[in-house]
């Protein structure tokens, strides 16, 4: 509405102007400038990725064990069985808490570090270092190192022995209290490196004046952490938020490494109860493709409703601003 | 209406062909996808044997060494085949056969099962090797092989889908003679000197009995299956076919026994940490665990090679041999009976349909399956059962830890299983198998407070019963 609103006065107001060469803002407005770069990106992405989606969304209205095993028309069976299934309830709780506890370590871990090493740090680089390593370790490396730690006669567990809380000893993977806490700790490790790098950026990119100012002002440095940084790094936090989720939603390699989504189901995920369902011999695929459709809906459903969040918190509004521009013109 | 100029035409333009581009990438892919009924491959059976050509094998049995010794042997006639094999995990077997074989990039040969239903699963990418077998050995072919070991390998339609390769047998235990010896234990017969045996084993600082219940494999049903036959014999298969339930009184004292195995610490703390492979299999092969449940393929072990590379594989740098033997497993229900061996083939050699290389494929598996010279190595290898009657192992070629303790047992085993008269996973639906797994996980998990009785009735609710070989 803005955007045409500016572009009509443009073209009133200069009428013998010739415009050569392309595109003009007036006629562009319905196709974007850059069409003929994006085309090939353009037609990988609908056709493959959005024929991949409508046929997941029609294959999970069938019962199919896969290859050349026939496909039965079930109707909305498939979703029936997902939302009457408990593993699948037990799977969208472990996606719940493994968004909030990675998330909130994520955050609190990357702005915590990000500003401590923004500070006069001795040997700042090493620390970096350091933080910065598990996130560019292999899932498929970590497990095993993980399986080590957390086993039940596992570094872990010696550990607790040495400084006398024996009694704490159990078989963290092998239960079904504890596997989900294993995969969360395996996620952490990775997860606060990359808070902090991203959060090591935009605290970089604050106004030193603004700084200087506020402690001028006389603020401590916790206050200023709260009222300055915080802010200043809000368009981090929600996308962080929003990849968050999108992670949570599809982990698989970190749960199917360490406990396969075991023991007894407790620490499946979505992402492995779908692979089961796809690679397992007693396979329905259709089945798969309802829990994949799922999936999908709750991606895109709590990323509209973090956008919508985080556009609701900005200062002023955006196109506001603009409205006044084209009136002025 | 204003002028639109050049430049945005072309935009125009673009955007359309886009669109155009895109919907005629996703009708052509549209047109060629989706599971079809249409005809498999039982009319045809392939070009013929050819000497010539290469042949891809995939399996999660036999370990990539025993392979490759089978191969160089088949190579001795026919040296211009080159056949290379790749192992898989149990699990990562069928994860990734499922995708390849889909994908038309699928093995020329791979093996297939009769356990839980694999023969229609795999079977309609498989040609159907009868008209062929029958080229090869005759209108009587059938009867050449162990007993039904052609009936679990065919689908529900009569395709014979795979040719066995040798038969399995399970329901024993084995031990490390050198770990009994030093611990002055007896190899247990019943319930309470098998806690006896593990007593003096956990005085020495060695495990009694590994066993790993976690993840996904179906390894458990073997334990399941051993303990039920102590209880009643008959009980595993009638249930397993729905002629009797899980949360039978037998069912619930199967349960009941795991809790008590696991309770009185013959059934160590960390089972669930992982599955039998790699948990069970490392620690039995390193040596720190006195007895461990596996079926035949672990005699291969026996061999004063295999056992050094198990051993390395397994994490132990210097590696030194120890004498395993097969014990009968306890009468841990206190009814007189240890566990009935229970057996079938234990796999076969499929032919992809879509192979390009039918013709080296077939003499290949020919070779392997169907020759006394493929089926000698077999034997030899000491890792099946051979399916073609008839072949024993030539001891003379084999080395074993202790020839002296280890043949004679060894001789005594290959006679016990091939008079198996019960099956072990050909009548188990694969949804029956993943139940079993569960609630032996429930019943083992200590933060889980279910009772065995409501653990009984979810097993009987998620299995389903087997129709396989059901009249």
């Amino acid at each position: 509405m803005a955007i045409l609103a500016r572009s009509a006065g443009s073209l009133n107001s200069n009428p013998g102007a010739k415009r050569g060469g392309w595109p003009r803002p007036g006629a562009a407005h319905l196709v974007p400038g850059g069409l003929k770069w994006i085309l090939p990106g353009f037609i990988l992405s609908v056709g493959l990725i959005y024929y991949s989606i409508i046929y997941s969304g029609y294959l999970s209205f069938f019962d199919w064990p896969g290859g050349r095993q026939e496909m039965t028309a079930v109707g909305s069976a498939n979703y029936l069985e997902a939302f009457a299934d408990p593993v699948f309830w037990t799977a969208i709780r472990n996606v719940l808490v493994y968004f909030v506890v990675i998330f909130t370590v994520q955050v609190v871990g990357g702005i915590a570090f990000a500003a401590a090493l923004h500070s006069k740090v001795y040997l700042a680089n090493i620390y970096k270092i350091i933080i910065v390593v598990p996130v560019v370790v292999a899932p498929a490396t970590m497990a095993p190192a993980h399986i080590e730690v957390w086993q039940t006669n596992g570094t872990f567990n010696t550990i607790l022995r040495a400084i006398g809380l024996g009694a704490w000893t159990q078989g963290w993977i092998g239960q079904s209290t504890t596997s989900l806490l294993v995969i969360i700790m395996a996620g952490c490790w990775g997860a606060i490196g990359f808070g902090f790098i991203l959060y090591f950026a935009a605290i970089g990119q604050i106004d030193p004046e603004i700084i200087e100012a506020a402690r001028i002002d006389g603020a401590g440095n916790v206050r200023l952490l709260a009222s300055i940084v915080l802010p200043g790094v809000r368009s981090v936090t929600f996308s962080l938020g929003i990849l968050n989720f999108m992670t949570a939603l599809k982990l698989f390699d970190g749960p199917w490494l360490l406990t396969q989504g075991g023991p007894a189901h407790s620490s499946e995920f979505l992402g492995t109860m779908i692979y089961a369902e796809t690679a397992g011999s007693s396979r329905n695929l259709g089945y798969a493709a309802a829990l994949s459709i799922i999936l999908l809906v709750l991606a895109v459903g709590v990323s509209i409703a973090i956008q919508m969040r985080s556009r609701e918190k900005s200062p002023t509004g955006a196109r506001k601003r603009k409205a006044k521009v084209a009136n002025d013109v | 209406m204003t002028h639109l100029g050049m430049g945005a035409l072309r935009t125009r333009k673009a955007a359309a062909l886009a669109a155009v581009a895109a919907a005629s990438l996703a009708l052509a892919a549209c047109s060629g996808g989706g599971g079809s009924t249409d005809e498999t491959t039982s009319a045809t059976t392939g070009p013929s044997a050819a000497e010539s050509g290469e042949v891809s094998w995939w399996g999660w049995t036999p370990d990539t060494p025993v392979a490759e010794r089978y191969i160089a042997e088949f190579n001795k006639e026919y040296p211009d085949i080159k056949v290379t094999y790749r192992n898989f995990e149990n699990v990562d077997f069928r994860n990734a056969l499922a995708p390849a074989l889909d994908s038309g990039e699928g093995p020329d040969v791979f093996d297939l099962s009769p356990a839980g239903g694999s023969p229609d699963t795999w079977g309609p990418y498989a040609l159907d090797l009868a008209p062929f077998a029958e080229e090869v050995l005759g209108a009587d072919w059938e009867s050449k092989f162990g007993a039904n070991y052609v009936r679990q390998l065919s689908d529900s339609e009569g395709r014979v889908v795979s040719l066995a390769l040798g038969g399995m047998a399970a329901g024993f235990v084995w031990i490390n003679q050198d770990i009994f010896d030093e611990a002055g234990a007896e190899v247990p017969t019943d319930y309470d000197s098998w806690v006896a045996a593990c007593d003096k084993i956990t005085a020495i600082g060695k495990k009694c009995f590994t066993m790993g219940a976690g993840g996904e494999d179906t390894f458990p049903t073997e334990m399941f299956h051993s303990v039920a036959n102590s209880v009643d014999p008959a009980f595993f298969l009638k249930a397993a076919v729905g002629d009797a339930r899980w949360d039978d009184p037998e069912g619930i004292a199967t349960l009941e026994i795991f809790k008590m195995l696991k309770d009185d610490g013959i059934i160590a703390d960390n089972v669930l940490d992982a599955g039998q492979y790699p948990l069970a299999n490392e620690e039995f092969m390193k040596g720190e665990a006195a007895m461990v449940q596996m079926g035949f393929w672990y005699t291969q072990y026996s061999g004063a090679e295999s056992c050094l590379s198990a051993m390395e594989s397994a994490g132990v740098s210097n590696p030194e041999c120890f004498v395993q033997l097969p014990a009968e497993f306890p009468d841990v229900a206190g009814n007189g009976n240890g566990s009935e061996y229970f057996g079938e083939v234990d796999y076969g050699l499929a032919i992809n349909a879509d192979s390009a290389n039918i013709g080296p494929a077939k003499t290949f598996i020919q070779w392997m399956t169907m020759s006394e010279a493929g089926q000698q190595n077999v034997a030899n290898a000491l890792d099946l059962l051979p399916s073609l009657g008839g072949v024993a192992p030539n001891w003379d070629n084999i080395t074993l830890v202790d020839q002296e303790v280890q043949q004679p047992a060894i001789e005594q085993l290959i006679d016990d299983s091939n008079a198996t008269t019960q099956s072990r996973q050909w009548q188990t639906s694969e949804d029956t198998l993943d139940a079993i797994v569960l609630a032996i996980q429930q019943v083992f998990d200590p933060t889980i407070n279910m009772s065995i009785e409501d653990i009984a009735a979810q097993l009987q609710e998620s299995s389903v019963p087997s129709t396989v070989g059901v009249e």
